[in-house]
Formats: C-alpha cells, sequence, structure tokens
C-alpha cells in the first residue's frame, strides 16, 4: 500500500475575477521510506501541491488517499486530527512559536493532543539529542541561528513519528554548511529511523541527495509520477 | 485546559508595551467606575444623612391617617407630647432620641398687614438632639435655640425680608395666628431672633417657634402632630421601624425617612442611573481597546496561527487561546483599576470632601467609601467584557485557512 496516493488531483482558485488553475490533474505515488523532491519553477504548483498532500489546502477536483484512507473530502477539523497524527512540516521560515522554549517547541504537537508526563519528556530530549540540539533546550527560538531554529522545527516535525514530513524549501533561509548539517540529518533520519521525506526546493544540494525528483511545470508532472519509473530513471542518470 | 492557558499568558506578556498601554485603559477605566462609586456612594451617605440628622430625623411617628391628609396639616390626628409616651419609644432598641414637632399653617400679622406662613414648632433641646444638622441653618438665631426668648421664632430669609419691609411701617410686635385645634383663631405675640438658611422645595416660607408657644396658640397642650426619632446607625432603621410599630399598635402609623422625604429617594435613583451612564460609557471604551489589542494581534499572528494549525490545533483551540488572552488582559486590567480605585476612594474617605449640596448654603463633608462587592462585580464585569469584545478577533483568527495563514494571511 502506497503511502501518498493523487489521482487527477485538480487546484483551482479565484484571484480577483480570474480563476487560477494551479494543479491540472496530478497522479503521485509515494511509497513508505522514500527521499522525494519536487521540483520546478515558481509558481509551477509545487507549493500548491504539498499543501494538499500536507492537509494544509484541499484539492478542487480528484482523489488523495493517505495511508489508504480517502481524506480528499475531509473538513478542515478532522484533517487537523490527521496533520497532526500522520504528517509533520518543516517551513522554509521555521515558524516556530515565539514564545514557547525548544523543548515546548518540540512537544507541542503532542501536549495540544493531551500527551505529557515523563515518557513525552524523554522522548523530546530523544529527539533534540537526534538533532543536535540539546545545549539549547531551554532557549527560545529567537536566541537560536537559523539552523538551529531549522533543527527545532524538524524535532517538532519528528516528535509525532508521522509518517510524512513534508518539507518546503527547508534550507532556502540557511546558509550552504548549515544546509550540508541539515540535509545531512534528514538524510540520516531517512536512513536509520525509514522517516519519509517530501520537499520541494531549489536547492541543487538538497537535489543532489533526493532518491526521486518529481518534475513539475505548469500545474502538470511531466517527470517522476511514480516512484517505480523514478528509480529506473535515476538509476539512468547514475550509469551516465 | 494548563497549556493553553499558559500559552496565553506568554502571548500577554510577549508584547510588553501593547500589554501596558491596553492594561492603562482598563486602569483608567475601572479605576475611574470605580471612584464615581465610591464618590456617589459619599455622597448619597451624606445626603441622607443630611435629611435624617437635618430634617426628618430617621423616623417619625404620626396618627393612623395623618401622612395621607398632610396638606391640610390636620391638628386633630395628633400624637402625645410627653415624656411617658417619649420613653415607651426610647426602650425600643437604637432609638437614641424623640423629638417633637406640630406642623401648622399660619399668619404672621404686622400692623394691617397679614402673611401667610407654613409653621414648624419645636422643642429646641429635643430637636436638635435628633437633627443636630438643623442647628447649622438657623442663623443668629441663638435666643431660639438656648430658650433665653420664651416667644422666639426665626424664619426664612425671603420671609424676613418680607417681614422687616412691613415692620418698618408699624410700631406694633410681630403676632402669629392660626386657627386654633377647634377652629378658632387664635394669635401669640413672638419675637423675630433670627433667619433660617434654608432653600429646599416647600421650605421658602417657613417659621419656627417653640412647640410651647405652638401648644398654647392651638390648644394642644401636651401633644405634637409628629414625633422625630433618631437612631445610632441607619442601617438598622427597618428593624427599629418595624419594633417601633409593634410597640405603638394600630392606632399610631411609624414612617421611616424614605417615605417622608420622598424627593431624596428619587434624586437618588436619578443619580444611580447617571452612574450607571457614565460607567457603561467607560466600559464600551475600554473594552473597544481591548477588541483592538486582539484584532491586531490576530493579524500580526497569523503565521503563527498557521503554524497551529499546520500542526494539529483545532478551530475551537485558536478561539480559545485569544479568548484566554482576552480574559487575562480583562481580569489583570480590572484588578490593577479596581485597586487603584479603591486607594483613591480609600484616601478620599480618610480625607473626606467638602461639598455644598445644589440649593444649600449649609456646607457638608462626605467620606467616598466602595463596597467589596462592587469591586468584585467591576473586576468580573472587566473580564466577562474583554472576553466578548475578544469574540471576534479569536472567531476571525479561527477561520483562516491553514494555507493562507502560513503565507501570513
Amino acid at each position: 500500500m502506497s503511502l501518498v496516493s493523487l489521482k487527477g488531483v485538480k487546484k483551482s482558485y479565484q484571484l480577483g475575477k480570474t480563476e487560477v488553475v494551479a494543479l491540472k490533474g496530478v497522479d503521485l505515488v509515494i511509497e513508505k521510506g522514500e527521499f522525494t523532491v519536487v521540483m520546478g519553477p515558481s509558481g509551477s504548483g509545487k507549493t500548491t501541491l504539498l499543501n494538499i498532500i500536507g492537509c494544509l489546502d484541499r484539492a478542487s477536483e480528484g482523489s488523495y488517499r493517505l495511508d489508504g484512507e480517502e481524506i480528499g473530502h475531509r473538513d478542515f477539523n478532522d484533517l487537523a486530527e490527521v496533520r497532526n497524527r500522520k504528517i509533520g512540516f518543516i517551513f522554509q521560515n521555521f515558524n516556530l512559536i515565539p514564545v514557547l522554549n525548544v523543548i515546548e517547541n518540540i512537544e507541542f504537537p503532542c501536549v495540544i493532543r493531551g500527551e505529557g508526563g515523563k515518557e513525552l519528556r524523554d522522548r523530546v530530549l530523544a529527539v533534540a539529542r537526534d538533532v543536535g540540539l540539546e545545549p539549547h533546550l531551554k532557549h527560545k527560538p529567537d536566541e537560536l541561528s537559523g539552523g538551529q531554529r531549522q533543527r527545532v522545527a524538524i524535532a517538532r516535525a519528528l516528535i509525532t513519528q508521522p509518517q510524512l514530513v513534508l518539507a518546503d524549501e527547508p534550507t532556502a533561509n540557511l546558509d550552504s554548511a548549515t544546509s550540508d548539517q541539515i540535509i545531512d540529518l534528514m538524510l540520516a533520519l531517512n536512513r536509520d529511523k525509514g522517516v519519509t521525506f517530501l520537499f520541494s526546493t531549489h536547492d541543487p544540494r538538497v537535489m543532489e541527495h533526493a532518491r526521486r525528483v518529481v518534475r513539475i511545470h505548469d500545474g502538470a508532472i511531466v517527470d517522476g509520477t511514480d516512484s517505480a519509473a523514478a528509480d529506473v530513471a535515476r538509476m539512468h542518470a547514475s550509469a551516465h | 485546559m494548563f497549556n493553553l492557558a499558559r500559552l496565553a499568558l506568554r502571548n500577554v506578556l510577549r508584547n510588553r508595551r501593547r500589554t501596558l498601554i491596553t492594561l492603562a485603559a482598563l486602569l483608567i477605566g475601572v479605576g475611574v467606575m470605580v471612584s464615581i462609586r465610591g464618590l456617589m456612594n459619599g455622597f448619597q451617605r451624606s445626603m441622607v444623612e443630611g435629611v435624617v440628622t437635618g430634617q426628618t430625623g430617621a423616623l417619625q411617628v404620626h396618627k393612623k391617617g395623618y401622612l395621607k391628609n398632610v396638606l391640610a396639616s390636620p391638628l386633630t390626628l395628633d400624637v402625645p407630647a410627653t415624656p411617658e409616651f417619649y420613653s415607651k419609644i426610647k426602650a425600643i432598641p437604637h432609638v437614641t432620641a424623640v423629638a417633637p414637632r406640630i406642623m401648622f399653617a399660619g399668619m404672621v400679622n404686622l400692623g394691617d398687614e397679614t402673611i401667610f406662613i407654613t409653621m414648624q414648632a419645636v422643642d429646641p433641646a429635643l430637636e436638635f438632639k435628633v437633627c443636630p444638622l438643623r442647628k447649622a441653618t438657623i442663623v443668629d438665631g441663638g435666643k431660639f435655640k438656648d430658650g433665653g426668648v420664651p416667644d422666639a421664632m426665626v424664619v426664612t430669609t425671603e420671609m424676613d425680608k418680607a417681614l422687616k419691609a412691613k415692620a418698618a411701617l408699624t410700631k406694633d410686635p410681630p403676632a402669629l395666628l392660626a386657627p386654633d385645634k377647634e377652629g378658632q383663631l387664635s394669635g401669640e405675640n413672638v419675637s423675630l431672633v433670627g433667619t433660617l438658611a434654608l432653600n429646599g422645595p416647600g421650605e421658602r416660607k417657613l417659621g419656627l417657634v417653640r412647640i410651647d408657644v405652638a401648644q398654647r396658640l392651638l390648644k394642644m397642650e401636651g401633644r405634637a402632630t409628629e414625633l422625630l426619632i433618631a437612631v445610632d446607625n441607619i442601617d438598622e432603621i427597618p428593624k427599629v421601624k418595624a419594633a417601633l410599630q409593634a410597640a405603638l399598635g394600630p392606632e399610631y402609623e411609624v414612617s421611616s425617612w424614605e417615605e417622608i422625604a420622598k424627593f431624596v429617594v428619587d434624586a437618588r435613583s436619578r443619580q444611580e442611573v447617571i452612574v450607571k451612564v457614565v460607567a457603561a460609557v467607560f466600559l464600551l471604551l475600554m473594552l473597544l481597546g481591548v477588541a483592538n489589542t486582539m484584532l491586531m494581534s490576530v493579524l500580526e499572528r497569523t503565521r503563527e496561527i498557521g503554524t497551529m494549525m499546520a500542526v494539529g490545533v483545532r478551530r475551537s483551540k485558536i478561539v480559545a487561546l485569544f479568548l484566554y488572552e482576552a480574559a487575562l488582559i480583562g481580569a489583570l486590567g480590572g484588578v490593577l483599576g479596581a485597586t487603584v480605585g479603591a486607594l483613591v476612594t480609600a484616601w478620599l474617605n480618610l480625607r473626606g470632601l467638602e461639598v455644598t449640596a445644589p440649593g444649600s448654603n449649609v456646607p457638608f463633608i462626605m467620606h467616598p467609601y466602595v463596597e467589596p462587592s462592587y469591586i468584585v462585580q467591576v473586576v468580573a464585569i472587566a473580564a466577562t467584557g474583554a472576553l466578548l469584545f475578544a469574540l471576534y478577533p479569536a472567531w476571525r483568527a479561527s477561520r483562516l485557512r491553514p494555507v493562507e495563514a502560513l503565507a501570513g494571511g
């Protein structure tokens, strides 16, 4: 069973009096454990695609199955549950909650669903250790560097043990050395813990490490629709 | 829920300048509400005390039916004015003094002229025990007050002027004429020894004589038309009234000052309306301030709201978060404002404020005060009001779509 399965997904929205079509019928399958990059020029629809997969937005048409369950028709409050349980987010601007310290930011998705106590605290410390945040646990986001903030965001995305982590341009606001560290960190998490990652990025270094690249142009996928085909394409690419 | 409350508290503390400005608005609003209430309480208590100790006494005893016919000043509906009867009244707990009065319509005759006058006959020794403030309304009337001149009479300034004009035209001493209890016109010579500084409603053409003069004139020896009663604590008036009525029986009617001085009760309810309108205006202004703060906060934190939604916070919890924040600001501002208001009131209470009531030229010292229950009420209103006025901003925050909110609205 595929983790993500999109069939004929269309998305259009009104911009003033004109209707903008952001996705023109996308079919996409992502399997568990993939490390996939969606790439395409600005306005190609990659952020819209990620938003729909992340349940932050809903498709106008088509079917979206996450972990075998059709969720395309669910309302926002239902989707809040799905986002909380199954998906982790890493944003370009980190999007931490400014009044919470590192520990509190990491545990936030668990706390809002009622978890707490020592078990959670131990998990938070373990995740913080995994992403290298141990010396900064009591710091507020404004006391951290960009790279440290993104590590907090990664830890927050991982704390719920989600099936899928979505990362929208995660290295766009980081210098190259920090970017490399963050990419290595995500690769390690993918490799060692089997976390499924889906990126949108312009960053060639992220693409270098991707095991699969999905190219999107004008709201349609032009390359890499299903993962088996992608693997073949990549094998060919690496052979040359 | 503990987490939301804690998050709300941190958010409130986060933009300190804005929180301080909102708190200042609440502080001033609630402070003014409490102070105005305190001033009004003080003024009303002084007004009541002024009436009780300056005009009516705390309670009055009349013959049954007297008050219904009060405009005709019926002398036949009279009550005993004897030490025995006073003792019976004084036996009731909290009663401190009793004073007799006779109210009657009379005329002052000077030569060929006669002027109509409303008369009160009092026993100065007893009257000033029940109505000590009354003493101050008598100007140059030492001879009346101490009983040095048995036929002494004092009249209001307006009457005094009219009488002096007539007195210049005759050598005869003034005479007080009135129909006695049996309806026969009779008269007594009087000496004008001073004036009454009164301007209240129905007080302009008033004269005072000693009760023994009036009793002779009206053939009412040992009688009076009303007895005034002083109590040691005005809060005990209802209890004393009931006890007195029971002791005296149905032949007499016991009335509290509120039933006699209806104009004071009316004035008090008019003042209440004004106080409530002023308080409502202040409340509305400060709550609009809170609503504005919350709306600003929602606009500034759009991306953060998006983040919270992205990690799975439900809409109801976003609403709850902003409502918590508003209620915190409301409660904190309310407590601070009420504290300041209560301190100002307490200071004024200790210091005392000299006030002259409209229509009077006798100043009195008032002591503002507020009841703790009012302070609790005001703080609750500020917090609840802040909550209500934050409903719209909170609802707006919760209606954001996650994808729009993450993009910064």
